[in-house]
């Protein structure tokens, strides 16, 4: 078990006032809130400063803390509590805690005892004779062939179920799950029964899954609608072509019509992620050009430019009437 | 360990609604809670109409979750809360916009 330096966790000098130590807690809270935060281990780093608050922000705990700091800090890495220690403040009340004192680490339940007072469980955990199982929220995140296929996904989400002692404790439970085809950015899905096991004969709770799309190199989802810029070459708009574009399902021959444009969108119904109102795939043409022309191919532009003569791409930049 | 695998999952879309008293069960707060939730606009009801005649979709059970989180983390109050939410999904929002938007300059580049 490692030594954690809380007054590090806060960011703050071993003598700051209890102001400073609850100002630097608000602070880092709000920063790292798994709700707030996208940043990657925000959850992590959220525990951590409610851990490390919860230790300092009682003077009898900090003063506990403090002995063992200057303990722990000759000690290298295997961090140990001196033979004989107990904890003389008690644990538990307060904010943050009460609700997930469950989550704290070895090294506070070391010191500090943790886990009195059956708090514990996120949401709130009261406990009664009967009483239904918590629901669990949880979020997975699909890759965009995923959400248009289908595919079982294996998730890890915590619920919380009593011990023989008649606490509550925070168990981490794996399940694949069978996510059905034409999920959209934010949809749920609902595992009846999943979530945390219900007390003395009562109902489980649900598990609720949001999904989160991740970014797809070609595709960009609205809703349903897929969308996806193709490039063409001048040739191809001005003349109409057959080309192939990529889709989730197989490749699909398109028809650019003749005299298309850039920044024109061809829709190709019901090729996007399927549903009971299936979207659409959605082609936005953009006029490629090669990088080098050849001597044959400047001539053919001379002509055209002879040709095209009147075209004046820029005439909404011109000042009016000059 | 053998994992188990679930097969029967439950789409939720706006068909599937919960009513205050399940809201209330499931998220284990007070009907007033609630109540002050949909009046601040943090979570609304399928329709409008005396509380006890109000469903909630999934989406709004997951903000409720939310906003208990937030108020018991963060110590906001219902105006705050509200507040929170609204840019909170503002933001989520833009991010995503910002996500689109770079990756349609990237093609357009060529890159």
């Amino acid at each position: 078990m490692d030594f954690k330096d809380y007054y590090a966790t806060l960011g703050v000098k071993e003598d700051a006032s209890p102001d400073e130590i609850k100002k630097a807690y608000r602070k880092l809270a709000r920063k790292y809130h798994p709700d707030v935060s996208k940043e990657e281990g925000s959850e992590d780093k959220f525990k951590d400063v409610g851990e490390a608050y919860e230790a300092l922000k009682d003077p009898e705990k900090r003063a506990e803390y403090d002995e063992l700091r200057k303990y722990g800090a000759n000690q290298k890495g295997n961090f140990q509590p001196p033979p004989g220690w107990q904890g003389g403040a008690s644990f538990g009340g307060g904010g943050y805690t009460e609700a997930d004192s469950a989550q704290f680490s070895e090294f506070f339940e070391s010191i500090f005892g943790g886990r009195k007072g059956g708090a514990g469980g996120f949401g709130g955990f009261r406990q009664r004779a009967h009483m239904r199982g918590e629901d669990v929220h949880a979020r997975v995140a699909l890759f965009l062939e995923e959400a248009y296929n289908g595919c079982e996904k294996q998730m890890q989400f915590e619920v919380t179920e009593v011990g023989a002692d008649g606490r509550p404790f925070r168990r981490t439970k794996t399940l694949k799950v069978k996510i059905p085809a034409g999920m959209k950015q934010g949809q749920h899905i609902r595992l009846r029964g999943q979530g945390s096991p219900g007390i003395g004969g009562s109902e489980s709770g649900d598990l609720f899954v949001e999904v989160d799309l991740a970014p797809h190199p070609i595709f960009t989802v609205e809703g349903r609608d897929l969308i996806m810029t193709l490039p063409v070459t001048p040739w191809e708009a001005a003349l109409g072509a057959s080309v192939t574009v990529p889709t989730l399902g197989s490749k699909l021959k398109l028809k650019v019509p003749k005299g298309a444009t850039g920044g024109q969108k061809l829709r190709l119904k019901g090729k996007g992620l399927p549903g009971k109102q299936p979207g659409d795939q959605i082609v936005i043409l953009q006029i490629a050009l090669p990088k080098t022309h050849s001597e044959a191919s400047e001539a053919l532009y001379q002509k055209l430019a002879e040709a095209e003569a009147d075209f004046n791409p820029r005439a909404h930049l011109e000042p009016e009437g000059a | 360990m053998k994992i188990e695998t679930v097969y029967q999952v439950e789409v939720l879309d706006h068909g599937t609604q919960f009513t205050l008293r399940e809201i209330c069960e499931r998220s284990d707060v007070h009907a007033e809670f609630v109540v002050k939730l949909v009046s601040y606009g943090v979570i609304a009801p399928v329709e409008e109409g005396a509380p006890r005649d109000w469903y909630f979709d999934a989406i709004a059970l997951s903000r409720l979750r939310k906003a208990q989180r937030l108020q018991r983390d963060l110590k906001l109050n219902l105006p705050g809360l509200a507040m929170s939410l609204e840019l909170l999904d503002d933001v989520d929002e833009l991010r995503r916009e910002v996500a689109r938007l770079n990756q349609q300059v990237r093609q357009l580049r060529g890159e």
